[in-house]
């Protein structure tokens, strides 16, 4: 073969090489991009974005759940959260407030913290919360609580869908979602969920949230007063503890 | 000799596909229990991916995909010819493209990196690269 041959030839097989990878790059970017349609589909629904999984998983981290108690079940004093998952104000507090009186008083032992739902915000909360209690009794029910907050949306906008919740509680890290999905639609956690609202209704509370206090300096449970700020929850704390 | 430096570089993509089988392969084990990878340095950033809605396409776990990708790109090395040279490119292109956007979900989306998924991305860019000298140089030529 001449030196002309050869280069004719070499010229035909990269006008073959361009010809035969722009079809194979073609139909890769379209295999991809169908992957890509897919994955995002699936996220249709609710927030999958799940934001602040890492900070709630440090938050938490190594601190005893039990229900929707955080916190060593034998501290003397209980601090009682009244929340709505709906409520944008307990967001602010999950965020901002929460997190401290966590590090000072619950991580020592000092205290426990116990959620309870006051679903005053819409029907969309009482889903949310009965969810929230299904994940407690899987040990994740604080996780759940704080990553739903995280990823809360606008109430009463209809996000609080099924998808959302099971987004939250496979974020949260519900062992048994399957366990989860079916617990969260018992009439035993329904009922719970009433009970609790009946019981922030009871003690008189007119929003969320709203704290109480029971500890050996109480009778029983008390509600100091609307607090805050951390500096005024582990006030009330302390006044509880004696 | 145009067949041995091909060969060299066929040789090279096997055992990058069987790195990658292997990671991908250690990953769907340990997420298939609802659990996740170790990630050595810590702050749980397996978890957080493992835990994502994006662990999962269609219901299948990503890791046991990559390992279809892996194992496919796996039998393009091993064979010879345009077929392969062509098939093995398109692979590692649909491997390398999912694997930006799996990066990208991590980093913007997630807001974790887990270890494990970052090691199979290079290995998935290497594959990339070398299929397309593979195929750039090689296709047209004799086996």
């Amino acid at each position: 073969m001449s030196a002309e041959q050869r280069s004719e030839a070499e010229q035909e097989r990269r006008r073959r090489v361009v010809q035969l990878g722009s079809a194979a790059a073609f139909l890769a970017v379209v295999v991809v991009a169908v992957l890509i349609v897919i994955g995002q589909s699936q996220s249709d629904g609710g927030d999958t974005n799940l934001e602040g999984a890492d900070v709630v998983r440090q938050d938490l981290d190594g601190i005893p759940q039990q229900g929707l108690t955080l916190g060593d079940p034998g501290a003397p004093v209980t601090l009682v959260e009244f929340g709505d998952l709906q409520c944008p104000v307990c967001k602010g507090f999950a965020e901002e407030v929460i997190p401290e009186v966590i590090d000072s008083r619950v991580r020592g032992g000092e205290a426990k913290i116990e959620f309870r739902n006051f679903t005053i915000i819409s029907e969309e909360s009482i889903p949310a919360a009965a969810a929230a209690i299904a994940a407690g009794e899987q040990g994740r029910g604080w996780d759940f609580i704080e990553l739903f907050y995280r990823n809360q949306g606008i109430e009463r906008s209809g996000y609080v869908t099924d998808d959302f919740l099971t987004e939250i509680a496979r974020g949260a890290g519900v062992p048994d979602i399957e366990r989860w999905d079916t617990d969260r639609q018992n009439r035993r956690v329904l009922a719970a969920v009433s009970a609790q609202t009946a019981e922030a209704e009871r003690l008189g509370l007119e929003g969320t949230p709203s704290f109480a206090v029971e500890g050996p300096a109480t009778k029983g449970l008390e509600v100091p007063g609307f607090l805050e700020s951390p500096a005024e929850i582990e006030a009330a704390i302390d006044s509880a503890s004696g | 000799m145009p067949a041995a430096a091909e060969g060299r570089l066929r040789a090279v993509a096997v055992f990058v596909a069987t790195l990658g089988i292997a990671v991908a392969t250690y990953i769907a084990i340990a997420e298939s229990d609802g659990g996740a990878p170790a990630c050595f340095a810590g702050g749980g950033g397996c978890e957080t991916v493992a835990e994502s809605s994006h662990s999962e396409l269609a219901g299948v776990n990503v890791a046991v995909i990559g390992i279809a990708g892996y194992l496919a790109l796996l039998a393009a090395a091993l064979l010879r010819g345009d077929g392969a040279r062509l098939a093995g490119f398109a692979f590692a292109l649909i491997g390398f493209g999912y694997s930006v956007y799996l990066t990208w979900l991590e980093l913007f989306v997630i807001d974790a990196i887990c270890q494990w998924c970052v090691a199979s991305a290079i290995l998935m860019t290497l594959l990339f690269a070398l299929n397309a000298v593979r195929m750039v140089r090689y296709v047209g030529k004799p086996p």
